[in-house]
């Protein structure tokens, strides 16, 4: 036993004190920050604790509304990141044979380039006198250019998918590659059509790598800032945008600190329901 | 194991997915495609008409010492950081799905939670951090939060793929003495390779073009990201931006594909 | 929660026993101070070369570094978290906060040698308390930037950016304070003393204006490509845009509304208990010289106080942007008056309001 105990501490101290330090003691910092009623004096220097700025937030409400728009855009990214993606994991363990690993690399390259870059030239595409636009006018399929590709709710929300899909497509082709090929023989010679040998077998055995691909893209995708600070337009913030102005517009920290606090505790509920309704620890054994 | 057989298992119409792979790569490379295009083009906005077309913003390129600095700065930060992540990550992981103790759950939240922050908060926090403890802020503090944030998704791939995995070929070498060290070594290591080295793909991206985090916590050395937003404000700098995007991108792909075709020239060997 | 903040109180603390033994040396430094270490917390872009061309040029073997503040906002909460950077650059309506929680040295204006070429009106924008905290450097107007072939006549009011005709087409700078100034315009309120009841009636006001209003835009060339290919007809803009796209032969006018243009001015302040404060001064200095300001008026299309670039500005380009020949313009022009911590955090928490809003 002794030397499993001696893996288990060389495995668990290294993370644990990395995350710890960098991650956990700032999150204590900005909690901390958030108990400050305002920027005055030294800001590493003891103050007096206040719930002014939990006070600001909960009596306005649009706040409390953006948030909860923003959770459902976030589910809605989600789940049809996962369903996008889905089809190419599959694709690449069970057709792309032993190209499966080029076409891996293939689907991430685009995002060794600059999104700020990428996303120019989708305005650039998407825009009322581009080149989409250009086209269907030209061809006569629609009279106006298309407004609402651009500068909106729905745009970003599109936008948020489009760039999750290979990601979100990782999980669940790790989930798939450990799907025993035997298991989905012994089913074709018990006379199970393809589609239902899917859903009886393979999804099921696959269903770690959707679940854990749902919550890569979901939770941080409540709290996504730059998508819609760039293709949002003036109605289409979500609530990261909130915050991240109180940082870096409104040089209100304890309030950005305020409203991450309370994001972050949301958030948490809703992963926790989720683990339950799911039970996550079944899965993972 | 056969080809048939596996087609058989699967749902039907195979073309279908390869059509549905290449309609997805298409719209992928689209605004790449459309760099590529302005790269050539003599203007300095993302805007018809083209003007004349030139090789001269790759020229620029490798004469803007800046430049190159930057991206190189990109790459190990990146490098550095996806290791990293890849390496506490895979530990994670590995605790998660073979070892039973009690603070599995507070474990499991503690690599998840970066997801749930927004990433400036981070990069504040992580700022009055350093300043309060005395780091001076450079390429490594930028690698050290970048490693904070890629680690839940390598947590999350590597263990989409380790669980559920028999421990019999563990336990199987545990009975026959060996140590579990070496066991993780030879056995598990092995099994989960694909999936770490996906991680490790995912957690270089992750940080190669970061930039919320590289933006507050640089010291003299940007990230290309960084760089990038600073020059933006000078239209007349950014197709030498545009062409530098496009040279990592081909270069990646021609990279990628030069690997495949050796692969597959060494496995052709092989057979014969 | 405390014993965590004692922890990190004892470092500083550390830090402050530590540097009365180091302030001897730094006083026999202080006066000849040619060469070191110096850090600039700066915006980005004004980092380049060329924007500290006269200083590199007169001490080759001065070394200066640069971290960049995204915003207003930023660079104030660097320098309260305590950034190790001597020289901050700041604008106008940003200033008081740093004098008032003594983050700023003042500037001893006898040892500039370009000081003379600063106008008097400049000068007064970086005096607080009778003395000189801060250096005026970078300025321009903000104005209402309009499409001349999609908006029919001209633009001659700040209503204009309220316009229901122009649906779908405006676009204003994503900025609380900024868009409170613009509201006591054309309400003719009084910037500097804003009530509770008018701030809300603002803050519906841009709340209504969110229907017509196409996006919010943090940076220049973002404004640049959306009025370039025709998304945006009407916008608040500075005039360095203007100059911009009329380079690009872009069909824009740059409104002179009957309630004034508005004008914003940048100007550098050296961080209080700076070790490298002569050679910050000297950096400070170089600034104001003509090879300089040329590049900032040439390249970034921007004011500056350097009073004798601005009078031979001859491209005519450049002379339009800056209403030159028309000295009427400035006089109307309203300068961004300052704001005390209070009116920051009232105006930008309606700003975050305005977008949160339903």
């Amino acid at each position: 036993m002794h030397p499993r105990r001696a893996t288990f501490w060389a495995l668990y101290l290294p993370p644990v004190v990395w995350v710890g330090l960098f991650f956990l003691v700032p999150i204590v910092l900005m909690f901390a920050l958030s108990f400050r009623a305002d920027m005055q004096g030294d800001l590493l220097s003891l103050w007096r604790p206040s719930l002014d700025q939990y006070q600001a937030i909960f009596a306005i409400g649009s706040y409390w509304r953006l948030l909860a728009i923003s959770i459902g855009m976030a589910f809605v990214v989600a789940l049809a990141s996962v369903a996008l993606a889905y089809p190419v994991s599959f694709f690449l363990v069970f057709r792309a044979g032993r190209a499966a690993g080029l076409c891996l690399m293939i689907l991430m390259i685009p995002f060794w380039t600059s999104f700020l870059l990428r996303v120019m030239s989708w305005k650039f595409l998407l825009g009322s006198e581009g080149v989409i636009n250009s086209f269907l006018t030209y061809t006569k399929v629609i009279a106006e250019p298309l407004g609402g590709l651009l500068y909106s709710r729905n745009a970003v929300i599109i936008t948020l998918i489009y760039v999750w899909i290979p990601f979100a497509a990782l999980p669940i082709y790790a989930a798939l590659q450990r799907i025993d090929s035997e298991m989905l023989e012994s089913a074709a010679d018990l006379g199970a059509r393809p589609w239902a040998s899917f859903w009886a077998v393979t999804f099921p055995l696959s269903l770690p790598g959707v679940l854990a691909s749902f919550f890569m893209v979901f939770i941080p995708t409540v709290g996504e800032y730059v998508t819609p600070l760039l293709i949002g337009g003036s109605r289409g913030s979500m609530f990261g945008n909130i915050v991240q102005d109180f940082f870096t517009k409104a040089a209100n920290w304890p309030r950005g600190a305020a409203l991450s606090m309370v994001m972050l505790a949301v958030t948490m509920v809703l992963v926790a329901i989720a683990a339950r309704l799911v039970n996550l620890r079944r899965l993972l054994e | 194991m056969t080809t048939l057989a596996l087609s058989a298992a699967a749902p039907p119409r195979p073309r279908v997915l390869a059509t549905y792979f290449v309609v997805l790569v298409v719209l992928l490379y689209l605004p790449l495609g459309v760099l590529l295009l302005f790269s050539f083009n003599a203007g300095t906005s993302l805007s018809f008409p083209l003007q004349d077309l030139t090789l001269h913003w790759y020229q620029r390129l490798f004469d803007s010492p800046e430049v190159l600095r930057a991206a190189r700065n990109s790459i190990i930060v990146a490098l550095c950081s996806g290791t990293a992540a890849t390496v506490l990550g895979t530990a994670v992981s590995i605790l998660l799905t073979r070892f039973r103790f009690r603070g599995e759950s507070f474990l499991f939240a503690l690599a998840m939670l970066p997801l749930v922050v927004p990433i400036v908060v981070l990069a504040v926090a992580l700022l009055v951090l350093f300043l309060a403890i005395g780091i001076d802020r450079s390429l490594w503090t930028i690698a050290i939060g970048h490693t904070v944030v890629a680690l839940p998704f390598v947590v999350l791939i590597v263990t989409a793929r380790l669980a559920g995995f028999d421990r019999d070929l563990e336990d199987a070498a545990m009975d026959l003495g060996a140590h579990y060290p070496k066991v993780i070594a030879m056995i598990v290591l092995p099994l989960i390779a694909p999936a770490v080295i996906s991680a490790w793909i995912v957690a270089f991206t992750v940080s190669l073009d970061e930039f919320a985090l590289a933006l507050f916590l640089a010291g003299n050395d940007a990230t290309f990201p960084v760089y990038l937003f600073s020059q933006l404000r000078f239209a007349s700098r950014l197709p030498v931006m545009i062409a530098l995007a496009v040279l990592m991108m081909v270069g990646t792909l021609a990279l990628v594909l030069l690997a495949e075709w050796i692969r597959r020239r060494g496995h052709r060997g092989q057979v014969n | 929660m405390n014993h965590l903040l004692r922890k990190f109180l004892l470092i500083p603390a550390l830090f402050a026993l530590a540097i009365p033994a180091c302030s001897q040396k730094e006083e026999a430094a202080e006066v000849t101070q040619t060469s070191g270490d110096l850090a600039v917390l700066e915006w980005a872009g004004y980092d380049a070369a060329d924007f500290w061309t006269d200083f590199k040029g007169k001490y080759p073997e001065a070394k200066v570094s640069f971290e960049i503040g995204s915003s207003d906002a930023d660079v104030y909460g660097k320098m309260k978290a305590g950034t190790k950077a001597d020289i901050f650059h700041a604008y106008t309506g940003w200033l008081q906060f740093y004098v008032d929680e003594g983050l700023v040295e003042e500037i001893d204006v006898s040892k500039l040698k370009n000081w003379d070429k600063v106008p008097e009106s400049f000068r007064a924008m970086g005096r607080f308390n009778g003395k000189q905290y801060f250096l005026p450097w970078d300025w321009g107007f903000s104005s209402i930037l309009y499409r001349t072939d999609k908006v029919k006549g001209s633009v001659d009011s700040w209503a204009a950016l309220l316009d229901p005709k122009y649906k779908g087409h405006i676009a204003t700078w994503d900025d609380g304070p900024g868009m409170v100034t613009v509201s006591s315009y054309i309400h003719h309120y009084d910037e500097t003393n804003i009530s509770a009841e008018q701030l809300s009636a603002i803050k519906a006001e841009w709340i209504k204006q969110r229907e017509l209003n196409l996006f919010y835009w943090a940076g220049e060339p973002e404004l640049i490509d959306g009025m370039a290919n025709g998304d945006v007809w009407v916008a608040y803009g500075w005039q360095g845009t203007y100059a911009t796209l009329l380079g690009k032969g872009v069909p824009v006018a740059y409104a002179d509304p009957k309630e004034g243009r508005n004008s914003w001015v940048g100007l550098y302040g050296i961080r209080k208990g700076s070790p490298n404060k002569d050679l910050a001064l000297r950096f400070l200095d170089e600034k104001l010289a003509n090879a300089t300001a040329s590049n900032v008026v040439n390249q970034f299309y921007y004011g500056v106080a350097n009073d004798e670039v601005m009078k031979s500005i001859s491209d005519p380009t450049l002379k339009q942007a800056f209403s030159v020949d028309d000295p009427t313009v400035l006089q109307r022009t309203n300068f961004t008056p300052n704001l005390t911590a209070r009116q920051r955090d009232d105006w930008t928490a309606m700003w975050t309001e305005v977008k949160a809003a339903p």
